[in-house]
């Protein structure tokens, strides 16, 4: 009966009504968009660690070689011990664990982009898996090569060829995209980590910048829970020292830029300042949505309305106005949200993350990975809305309410 | 043998700061008596029908009403006092403009734990007595003044009051319509035996009332 009259003086009042609902449901909108721009962008910043199974990746810096020829390490992704990496494993919050190796491969007639892979491991390159477009993936310790399609096409390799690697010939069982998958730890050829650590460790110009023994390996992939990232990274530094390159979601989010990254706390002002002016407006509302109302109020108070009757009336109707407000307000994010969803962001990697020479033609370009912004509304975000709607049209309409429910009769009602 | 009082006002007094505009006023109004209650502008007489209703509480003075002392009880219960006890008809109408006249009439029945439907049998069937069964739905914003006010009288009698507490009902009517809206009251009155206390500055309309109380300077006159 008195949702009846709670709706009906909604109807009756609506341009305040429209008011109103228009002004929370814009706050709110603000809020459910700023706040899903803002997880998209930090979805987006996973993406190029995601693609490759890991949330952390891990190299550490080193001297230029002193001669390009042979085996040699890029100067960003030098040895990294495998006593190293045992203590590595045991960091607290670390999840799933893959390593591999990149060897540049100076040969007389040909350069070469070198990945020694864990084939078994979905942590790390061994995602490829996924990816290949003929023949077969390696095995394990198996002295057999896989091409990435485009060198293939280049040099006119086949499956059933066989590629030289530092003067050593390697059937070729397959051909993969890596560009399909990746844009980090991407290589010309993969070999399965053993042979290719067999290959730095003989190798001279290797050996003499960085050190390599059996086990060893130059290229971390971290799985780990989101909130662990911190600790993990202080933990890494830690064990590697000086020159430890430690790339985390965070790390991509600061290559956006800060106006397109949407620090948390930039997110967290807006979307105060968009609720605050929603409250206002709410609250200016139905502030002159009661006065006007007096008379009425004296009325029901005359005929044997509680103070109660009356707060919870007017209450009612507040919460009825805030609910249709954050309703509207999450349709109009959903709109906005599913607009932005084409929006393409392009994240870039890091010069040193890029398996390419610098000094080889095409080197030093900027690598970006180019997707779709992943903006989504989660069901919480949607939902909190609705309780935050309702919970301001409780707390305005309640303290409204409760002063104007204290009016007596006699007062307001006396004819004029 | 006098009848019981349903009104019992003692040494009433009210003022506004500085301004007194009741002075030590008393009566007393038997169960079934219909009294009409006249003065000027400003004698004091709505201030009167506000204190002995419970509307407002007086400054000195103690009120009565079907056995219970209004002057001494909380807001909280005087309201739910109100809406067991009392029924009021105003100048003004005062009905709810967004509320259908049905609606209004069930309005002091709402906060009440009743079926919607009894509620509603309950407002049509004092709506069929006021002959307005063919406006049930409408907004007061459709109405006549003269339905407006059968609409309002409906509404005080929806709670079975002991007792109607009237401020110049036929104020805001012309002098036909004011004259049929006197007669509503006055069989309500007669056949129902309602106790029924009036505020009007029409003498012609108090002559109606088994009593007539006149009211100077805030005070009672004889």
């Amino acid at each position: 009966m008195r949702l009846r009259y709670l709706i009906k003086e909604l109807y009756y009042r609506r341009r305040r009504t429209l008011t109103a609902v228009l002004g929370l449901s814009v706050g709110i909108a603000l809020l459910i968009i700023i706040n899903a721009l803002s997880m998209a962008y930090h979805e987006a910043a996973r993406m190029p660690l995601k693609e490759i199974g890991a949330d952390i990746t891990v190299q550490r810096a080193g001297d230029v070689p002193e001669e390009l020829a042979g085996p040699v390490f890029a100067c960003s992704a030098i040895t990294i011990r495998k006593q190293e990496i045992e203590k590595i494993r045991k960091i607290k919050g670390i999840e799933g664990f893959g390593q591999a190796l990149l060897i540049w491969v100076f040969d007389p007639d040909r350069f070469t982009i070198v990945l020694g892979i864990d084939t078994e491991n979905p942590i790390g390159p061994g995602i490829l898996r996924n990816n290949v477009t003929g023949g077969k993936f390696l095995e394990n310790e198996r002295e057999e090569a896989l091409v990435d399609v485009s060198y293939a096409r280049q040099f006119g390799i086949k499956v059933g060829d066989s590629i030289t690697i530092d003067r050593k010939a390697y059937p070729v069982v397959g051909l993969v995209d890596a560009s399909r998958a990746a844009k980090i730890a991407v290589a010309n050829v993969y070999l399965p980590l053993e042979v290719a650590q067999k290959i730095a460790t003989s190798a001279k110009q290797v050996q003499k910048v960085s050190p390599f023994y059996k086990g060893d390996a130059n290229l971390l992939f971290i799985r780990a829970d989101q909130r662990d990232t911190r600790h993990i990274v202080a933990a890494l530094k830690s064990i590697l020292g000086k020159g430890v390159n430690v790339a985390t979601p965070d790390s991509f989010l600061k290559l956006l830029g800060d106006l397109f990254a949407l620090s948390d706390k930039f997110s967290l002002a807006t979307s105060l300042i968009a609720i605050l002016v929603a409250i206002l407006i709410v609250f200016k509302t139905m502030a002159g949505n009661i006065s006007e109302r007096a008379k009425e109020i004296g009325t029901l108070k005359a005929v044997g309305w509680t103070n109660r009757n009356v707060v919870f009336q007017l209450t009612g109707e507040s919460v009825l106005q805030c609910l249709a407000g954050g309703i509207l307000g999450l349709l109009i994010a959903l709109l906005a949200t599913f607009a932005l969803g084409f929006m393409q962001v392009n994240i870039p990697i890091p010069w040193e993350m890029s398996p390419t020479p610098h000094f080889l033609p095409g080197g030093g370009d900027p690598v970006f990975k180019t997707l779709r912004l992943p903006v989504k509304i989660p069901w919480a975000l949607g939902s909190f809305s609705i309780i935050l709607s309702m919970l301001i049209g409780g707390i305005t309409g309640g303290i409204l309410s409760r002063r104007i429910s204290r009016i007596k009769p006699s007062e307001v009602l006396r004819y004029e | 043998m006098s009848k019981e009082a349903i009104l019992k006002a003692t040494d009433l007094g009210k003022e506004y700061g500085e301004l007194c505009v009741l002075k030590d006023v008393s009566m007393t109004m038997e169960r079934g008596e219909f009294i009409a209650i006249v003065g000027k502008s400003g004698s004091g007489k709505t201030t009167l029908l506000s204190l002995v209703s419970g509307l407002e509480r007086p400054t000195n003075g103690r009120v009565v009403l079907n056995n219970k002392d209004i002057t001494a009880t909380s807001e909280n219960d005087l309201a739910l006092f109100r809406r067991e006890n009392v029924g009021f008809i105003f100048q003004s109408f005062n009905l709810i403009p967004t509320l259908s006249a049905w609606e209004n009439v069930a309005l002091p029945l709402f906060p009440e734990k009743m079926p919607a439907q009894d509620r509603r049998d309950r407002a049509l069937d004092l709506l069929q007595q006021m002959e307005l069964d063919h406006r049930v739905d409408h907004l007061p914003s459709t109405l006549s003044g003269g339905e407006k006010q059968r609409v309002a009288i409906a509404r005080a009698l929806v709670n079975n009051p002991k007792i109607v507490f009237a401020d110049e009902p036929t104020g805001n009517l012309d002098s036909e319509t004011g004259e049929s809206i006197m007669n509503i009251l006055k069989d309500l009155h007669a056949e129902n035996g309602m106790s029924l206390l009036m505020v009007t500055h029409d003498l012609d309309l108090a002559k109606a009332a088994d009593r007539i109380v006149r009211m100077q300077d805030g005070e009672v006159v004889l």
